[in-house]
């Protein structure tokens, strides 16, 4: 049981129009652990996590979380199985305050006889704490998140993803717009979700990013799976390669091959 | 609720200066601009109008003020979920026109009521359904709602007012815009009402929260969960029901209503909810700041008048408001970040 993977996607298809952003694609994630997903700009990293997370339907393939077979058709369905996510672009809304934002979808209330209200000091008093452990300092979590830089909002979305206890974290390009300093934080945030128990996707095209905190890699080519690695087979330098050659096999006759 | 502490994070915050801490409170308090711009063009016609300073000058601009207010205030809720809607003028004048038509017919006043509310209900469904299914903008959508059922309303009545002059007013009628004290009409007590109502819903339920979200980054608000859709529809209905329901109340007061009643009214509307500090692209805002707009609306409206200057001048002076109050709201909102 416990060596069965969290997550296991089988055999997922997608195609938008004529584009075939993926084919046949075998991705598992097992108990606590760091999964790189990595692969080139357009390989189809984001549309695999889209469809695992509800956000598009898969065209065939089928998706098992703890063992059981899910139908995941919403990003709240995902959310409700323990899998949360943070979008590069999509981790926060920049003109809502970090506890509203915090909190979004799933505030707690109080019940005021027939009405219930949103329970302001607990929100506020949870970001707080959830703030002063990530480190970061602002004045009051009814701040705007758009005075916070981008790695305080990536930060602040892990920090929420592991307040509500999810199982599976998954970050889709965290760190590509981010500073080398506030790289290391995100990456040490993400290795501190890691020791609290939780599964974790790392989507990047940058390979060096993922390298020091990933246990396990996938590589994604064209919408294929071309190869899975765990670290102690690979340096960072053959995954580089790997993607690489893969443009020139995949040009040159077709077809994918690590 | 512009409470501001030290405490968060660890270590002491530095030290800052007030000035910009009030700036960035500001920016927090966008209502705040619409406040101070009504309390000083308050004095500037306490000034220049001799019968500004009486309780029916204060209770004509309430009662100008609560009738744009009412539909100003679906409006900005509509708007903070980020779609428009430039239907409500031509609502006002369809619910305005079922009201009347069968109320005349004989229909007992709370069932005509009930039924202009239905239909407006249901125009603001039908835009909405047309925005979150087809995609097509809202700013098209309504602008032909508003084309549409304007041209039903002149073509149902060829043109003509309806007027009714009941023997003894119905109870109704004195409950939707009834004078209760003085000048002073019951229409504010709705406008009130509503007002307080949609801002508790903003600011302290979670329907508020989805609202802001929605419109602030709809893609963000629906991988995080949110039937962003789905409150864009509710939204939709809420503008237009507030729309019909200022239009029975506007029947109540003139006991007529000519087919071209709520022209242009949209705009007014949105100018009120754009000097109260909503944004046009949605987001952000809050009924606070439009019950300022309205105020503001209807002061330079019956100021204008009572100062003697020709009527023409009140769309020009509210231009400039709005103008000016985009132009202070944004470098505010620029400045505080940086
Ligand atoms: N919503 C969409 N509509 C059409 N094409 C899409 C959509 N999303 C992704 N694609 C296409 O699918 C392919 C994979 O994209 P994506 O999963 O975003 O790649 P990655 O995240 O690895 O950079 C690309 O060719 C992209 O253009
Ligand atoms: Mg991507």
């Amino acid at each position: 049981m416990s060596d069965q993977p969290l997550v296991q996607m089988v055999k997922i298809s997608k195609s938008f129009g004529t584009v075939q952003a993926l084919k046949d694609v075998d991705f598992d994630v097992r108990r606590q652990e760091v999964m790189g997903l990595v692969g080139d700009n357009g390989a189809g990293k984001s549309t695999l996590i889209k469809i695992l997370t509800g956000v598009y339907p898969p065209d065939s393939g089928e998706i098992y979380f703890e063992g059981k077979k899910v139908k995941v058709s919403s990003p709240k369905d995902a959310r409700d199985l323990g899998i949360e996510t943070v979008y590069q672009d999509l981790a926060l809304i920049p003109l809502m305050s970090i506890s509203r934002n915090f909190f979004l979808g799933r505030e707690p209330v109080k019940q005021f006889g027939p009405v219930r209200l949103l329970d302001k000091r607990k929100m506020d008093e949870t970001v707080k704490e959830v703030l002063a452990e990530i480190g970061i300092r602002v004045r009051s979590p009814d701040e705007e998140v758009a005075i916070l830089s981008g790695g305080e909002r990536q930060s602040v979305a892990i920090g929420r993803a592991v307040y509500f206890g999810a199982k599976l974290l998954i970050l889709d390009e965290p760190t590509s717009a981010l500073s080398i300093r506030e790289t290391h934080k995100v990456l040490d945030y993400i290795l501190e979700a890691k020791g609290r128990g939780l599964s974790i996707v790392f989507i990047t095209h940058n390979i060096y990013h993922v390298y020091s905190v990933a246990d396990r890699f996938t590589i994604l080519e064209h919408g294929s799976k071309v190869a899975e690695f765990s670290k102690g087979e690979v340096s960072a330098e053959e995954i580089i390669e790997i993607i690489r050659s893969g443009h020139q096999v995949a040009t040159d006759n077709n077809g994918g091959k690590s | 609720m512009g409470k501001v502490t030290n405490q968060a994070g660890r270590g002491n915050t530095p030290p800052r200066l007030s000035l910009e801490r009030f700036l960035t409170w500001l920016r927090r308090h966008p209502e705040f601009g619409a406040f101070a711009g009504t309390v000083v063009v308050f004095i500037g016609f306490s000034i220049t109008a001799t019968r500004f300073l009486t309780p029916d000058s204060f209770a004509g601009i309430l009662t100008v003020a609560a009738e744009l207010g009412i539909v100003a205030a679906g409006i900005t809720f509509l708007m903070i979920s980020g779609e428009f809607d430039l239907s409500v003028g031509s609502v006002l004048g369809v619910a305005a026109m079922i009201f009347a038509l069968t109320v005349k017919a004989g229909w007992p006043v709370l069932g005509s009521w009930i039924v202009a509310l239905l239909a407006s209900a249901s125009i603001g469904l039908i835009n909405g359904l047309i925005v979150t299914k087809t995609g097509i903008p809202s700013f098209i959508t309504t602008l032909g709602a508003m084309m549409f059922w304007r041209g039903i309303l002149l073509a149902v009545t060829k043109g003509f007012p309806i007027q009714f002059f009941p023997k003894t007013m119905p109870p109704m009628f004195f409950a939707l815009n009834g004078r209760f004290v003085g000048q002073f009409r019951t229409s504010a007590l709705w406008f009130l009402g509503i007002v307080l109502l949609i801002n508790l819903i903003l600011v302290r339920t979670r329907y508020g929260n989805a609202v802001y979200a929605t419109g602030g980054n709809r893609d963000a608000a629906r991988v995080l969960g949110v039937t962003t859709d789905r409150v864009k529809l509710i939204n939709f209905v809420i503008s237009a029901v507030l729309a019909g329901l200022a239009g029975c109340i506007q029947f109540a007061r003139f006991l007529s209503i000519d087919p071209t009643r709520g022209v242009g009214l949209e705009l007014e509307a949105i100018a009120a909810a754009v000097i109260g500090g909503t944004l046009l692209t949605g987001g952000a805002g809050n009924l606070v700041g439009t019950l300022f707009g309205v105020l503001l609306v209807g002061m330079v409206r019956s100021g204008l008048v009572q100062s003697g200057a020709p009527a023409y001048w009140y769309q020009a002076f509210v231009g400039l408001i709005v103008v000016v109050a985009v132009i202070v709201n944004t470098r505010l909102r620029r400045w505080a970040l940086g």
